[in-house]
């Protein structure tokens, strides 16, 4: 049994929108129950659409935020509870790679003070030292020494998220978070990218969780997936499982919606009919009955458990065995 | 097509030059033609505060009542006063005392407003909620009211006027920053130091103060000016600088007995506030076109 | 003979900056037919959506500005016509959709008090009409609440809903002619989904012609029936869409399409183009591919390739093309 870098149980979050000294307060709860475990060296991604929460769970396991209730473990620590002062192997152990590379890269910093800001905070090298890992690892991700003087914004996207990419990988962290790591970019520039992350972690044995809505990109860099709505996981398991014999309503829905590059395989869609509903304002029950074509009475009173159907998957529906 | 990712020859544009914030910023503000007169002016008037005893003409102390109340001529290019004290040389060295005094406060009411302003931004809540509640109290009181309740606490003298000038600045600092780093706090990349493990302090210090520092240049200058005139108020009450002293203030409040006579014991040091004054203005608006983001981007 | 509904030959668009000029777009032709879904490919940096602006000729506070070629509409040469007889086909026969629609919806007035300006200005009609009118344009754009979504403001509707507005305006006047720019990039798939079934009825219903501009292959195979490829501000290959996705013939073209995951197909490593799109100050010379290509000879990296058709329904702008039976459209 391969070991685990990261298992997230039962993780809550619920934010206060509203209310204060004369007001009732309001809350919204932005991750709901969201279990999950990353074995070493493998790609656990999180998918769904807008406001599932798949961003705030990738947050809150950085502890960026602190969640309002369940437990992460990381590399073999509990994170959930402990105080911010504590978090110094967390910060070590895991790394994370942001969705707009212009936005998370500080335009008064050079690369090498950029790349190399891990270091200065997690070691004691000296410059010299740190300067000397930053262009090991401009190389690693295919920049080269030269850039290592430049500003971010002398760079193309592509070439920024590789800077980003180096900044994760300077610490060699065991897990990293991507959050939407290739949704600014070009497609051909796309492709650069996760061919790197792909690579990478063979080289390195990380682990990543992947946050994406874009199915296309989670099923070619995944090993297990979870399919997110409204703040709760409906669908766990191994890539193949979930986009073979995808089994929930959703899940089902979610891979029939990608429009496919090839004219030839034009179908006519599953659409779902009506919008996300606010979650504000969730529905009752399974938050899904709103939009799902099979729903009955049963839906829309009892919230569905997690069952296991198989060895590689497990679905949250009243309708599947 | 099909090539390992890392043999990348990723090549930045290499037709721009080398890129330096400090050039792009010189190549605009030249443009600033108001400005850049401004500036020569200002450093013209540092130059001859730091050197203005050597080449005053005359002492400015010594009293000559062969000259009383001259008017501008070419021995005495600003006439002299109700002591025969040759006015320009007074201003020379005056120049030394105001620009001191306006410096040093509105240079310790930037300090202490911007920590504060950066600590009442970054971490919100209570703290923010007591600090701002206190620079409110502070902003009810007109400005120079609240300068003359200070000194008089205090004792009149030029270091207490610095104290006044400087508590009155501190409240302004304060809002200014904590406006920038409530913009500045939401920069992913602030997020992505968090992410790393930064600390508050280096949070603060290496992403998001140089975020407000455009901001802060161009309100102290603005702000200087304002001090010179808040200084020179007070010295003009009889608060400030003691009676005998050059100061520019000191040196019109003296002066108005005589204004219906030889007005030119007022107008002299009025024009050398009013110039100085203005010009540092001028100064703020031209980094203001340069700098402040907002304009910046039209 | 087809009826062309827009046709744009030889398009050059600059912008100035520093007192210098920047050819972004550097001669662009392609045609619209009447009841046509084109699309008009490529990454950011190849021009598409500055050809849309172009068309459109919404430069409205930037230095940009058509320096050759004619853009024909119905017949008409929209470079030749004066800014207040643009304004009165922009909307009405011709007509606009963005990514974002919260930037093009007025965040102050109802949603209903917008349609009905649109509506009163173009078509004329009184007061209590085009009220009616816009109710029926928000029905047949599948907002069923559209008694009360009237009396709301953009920013309470979600993105979906604001994106179907933006249709209802844009369809108001049944144009000729629509123009949708990423019109899906900022929802989500479930929503894509509806709004791509919802502009293919539309299409099916009036007969519109719809330029859909988007750098995804993916929406690009499931609406269009012709595909427009752009890189850096030209056109480099147009087909069909089953030939251009089944036989891709410039090396760009090719490139790009193996560059998307696609889901089913396991590869291991994909396929990617080297380098990245040149600023417009930079161009190479020759081809302006051809620093990114794989099968570059000297020549591309000397002269431009000319257009070569190469059947009836394509055409491609490559070296690789020219040979002496082909004819060549230089």
């Amino acid at each position: 049994m391969p070991n685990s870098i990261l298992k997230v149980e039962n993780l809550k979050k619920s934010f206060q929108i509203a209310g204060g000294l004369f007001q009732k307060k309001q809350y919204v709860n932005a991750v709901i129950d969201v279990s999950f475990e990353i074995e070493e060296g493998t790609t656990f991604s999180l998918v769904g659409e807008s406001g599932c929460g798949k961003s705030t769970t990738g947050r809150l396991i950085t502890r960026l935020i602190a969640p309002t209730n369940g437990s992460i473990v990381v590399d073999g620590k509990e994170v959930a509870t402990a105080k911010p002062s504590e978090l110094r192997h967390l910060r070590q152990t895991v790394q994370m790679i942001f969705q707009d590379p212009y936005a998370s890269l500080n335009p008064r910093m050079k690369v090498k003070e950029l790349v190399g800001e891990p270091l200065e905070i997690h070691t004691k090298l000296s410059k010299v030292e740190r300067e000397k890992l930053v262009l090991e690892m401009l190389e690693v991700v295919g920049l080269n020494a030269e850039h290592a003087d430049r500003y971010a914004h002398e760079f193309s996207g592509g070439q920024r998220q590789r800077l980003g990419i180096a900044r994760a990988l300077i610490t060699k962290p065991k897990l990293i978070i991507a959050d939407e790591p290739v949704s600014a970019l070009d497609v051909s520039i796309q492709s650069q990218i996760l061919n790197l992350l792909k690579q990478l972690q063979q080289e390195y044995k990380i682990s990543y969780l992947f946050i994406s809505h874009d199915l296309s990109v989670v099923e070619h860099i995944s090993h297990y997936i979870g399919v997110m709505y409204l703040g709760s996981i409906v669908e766990i398991g191994r890539k193949e499982t979930i986009f073979n014999e995808p089994k929930h309503p959703y899940t089902q829905a979610l891979i029939a919606s990608v429009p496919i590059a090839d004219p030839t395989l034009r179908k006519k869609k599953i659409v779902l009919t009506g919008d996300i509903p606010n979650p504000k304002n969730p529905p009752s029950g399974c938050t899904f009955h709103t939009r799902c074509p099979f729903a009955s009475d049963i839906c829309k009173q009892a919230i569905p458990e997690m069952r296991k159907i198989n060895e590689e998957q497990s679905v949250a529906c009243h309708f599947v065995n | 097509m099909t090539s390992p990712t890392t043999v990348q020859n990723s090549q930045v544009q290499n037709t721009q030059r080398k890129y330096s914030p400090l050039k792009e910023f010189w190549k605009s503000f030249k443009k600033q033609k108001a400005a850049l007169v401004a500036s020569i002016f200002i450093g013209l008037l540092i130059v001859i505060a730091i050197i203005g005893p050597y080449i005053a003409p005359y002492d400015p102390f010594e009293p000559n009542y062969n000259a009383l109340l001259e008017g501008p001529s070419a021995s005495h290019l600003a006439g002299t006063d109700e002591y025969g004290r040759d006015i320009f040389s007074r201003l020379i060295v005056g120049a030394k005392i105001s620009l001191m005094v306006s410096f040093s406060a509105v240079f310790l009411g930037l300090i202490l407003g911007t920590i504060l302003g950066l600590i009442s931004g970054y971490f919100g809540g209570w703290v923010d909620k007591i600090i701002m509640r206190s620079c409110d109290v502070l902003f009810s009181f007109p400005d120079l009211l609240l300068a003359i309740a200070i000194v008089a606490l205090l004792g009149p003298g030029i270091n207490n006027v610095i104290i006044a000038v400087m508590i009155f600045s501190v409240p302004s600092f304060a809002r200014l920053v904590r406006g920038a780093t409530l913009n500045a706090k939401e920069n992913v990349y602030v997020e992505a130091a968090q992410s790393m493990g930064a600390s508050h302090v280096r949070v603060l210090w290496k992403h998001i103060f140089p975020e407000t520092i455009s901001e802060l240049i161009i309100f102290v200058t603005m702000r200087i000016g304002t001090a010179i005139l808040a200084a020179s108020g007070l010295s003009f009450l009889g608060l400030g600088a003691s009676p005998e002293m050059p100061e520019w203030g000191v040196m019109l409040s003296s002066g108005r007995d005589y204004l219906g006579t030889s007005s030119h014991v007022v107008i002299m040091p009025g024009i050398a506030i009013f110039l100085t004054v203005l010009a540092f203005n001028l100064i703020g608006d031209g980094l203001r076109d340069v700098l402040d983001p907002k304009i910046k981007n039209n | 003979m087809p009826e062309h509904v827009l046709r744009v030959s030889d398009l050059e668009t600059s912008f100035t900056r520093d007192n210098k000029e920047i050819k972004i777009l550097r001669g662009v032709n392609f045609s619209i037919r009447k009841g046509e879904i084109v699309g008009l490919v490529g990454e950011s940096g190849s021009g598409k959506s500055l050809t849309s602006l172009s068309i459109m000729q919404l430069f409205h506070g930037t230095t940009g500005k058509i320096v050759n070629g004619t853009i024909h509409f119905n017949g008409h040469d929209l470079t030749k016509m004066s800014e207040s007889e643009i304004r009165k086909i922009r909307g009405k026969q011709m007509a606009m959709i963005f990514q974002e629609p919260m930037t093009s919806l007025n965040p102050v007035l109802k949603i209903g008090k917008q349609l009905m300006e649109a509506i009163e200005m173009h078509l004329k009609l009184p007061k209590n009409e085009s009220k009616h009118h816009a109710i029926q344009m928000l029905k047949s754009v599948g907002i069923g609440r559209a008694e009360e979504i009237i009396y709301e403001y953009p920013h309470q509707l979600s993105g979906g809903m604001r994106q179907r507005v933006m249709i209802a305006m844009a369809m108001a006047c049944h144009p000729n002619l629509l123009i949708a720019d990423e019109p899906t990039t900022a929802l989500d798939v479930t929503i894509q989904a509806q709004i791509l079934e919802l502009m293919k009825k539309l299409k099916e219903e009036n007969e519109t012609a719809i330029l859909l501009i988007t750098h995804d292959l993916g929406v690009v195979a499931e609406m269009c029936d012709r595909v427009v490829v752009m890189y850096a501000g030209q056109v480099v290959e147009e087909a069909d869409v089953f030939e251009l996705f089944a036989s891709p013939k410039h090396p760009y073209t090719k490139g790009l399409i193996a560059s998307v995951p696609k889901i089913g197909d396991n590869k291991e490593v994909l396929d990617s183009i080297n380098g990245q799109v040149p600023s417009p100050q930079n161009m190479p010379n020759g081809c302006k591919f051809a620093p990114r290509c794989n099968q570059a000879m000297s020549i591309c990296h000397q002269e431009s390739p000319p257009t070569v058709k190469i059947s009836a329904t394509r055409q491609c702008s490559c070296w690789l093309y020219v040979k002496k039976d082909v004819e060549v459209n230089a």
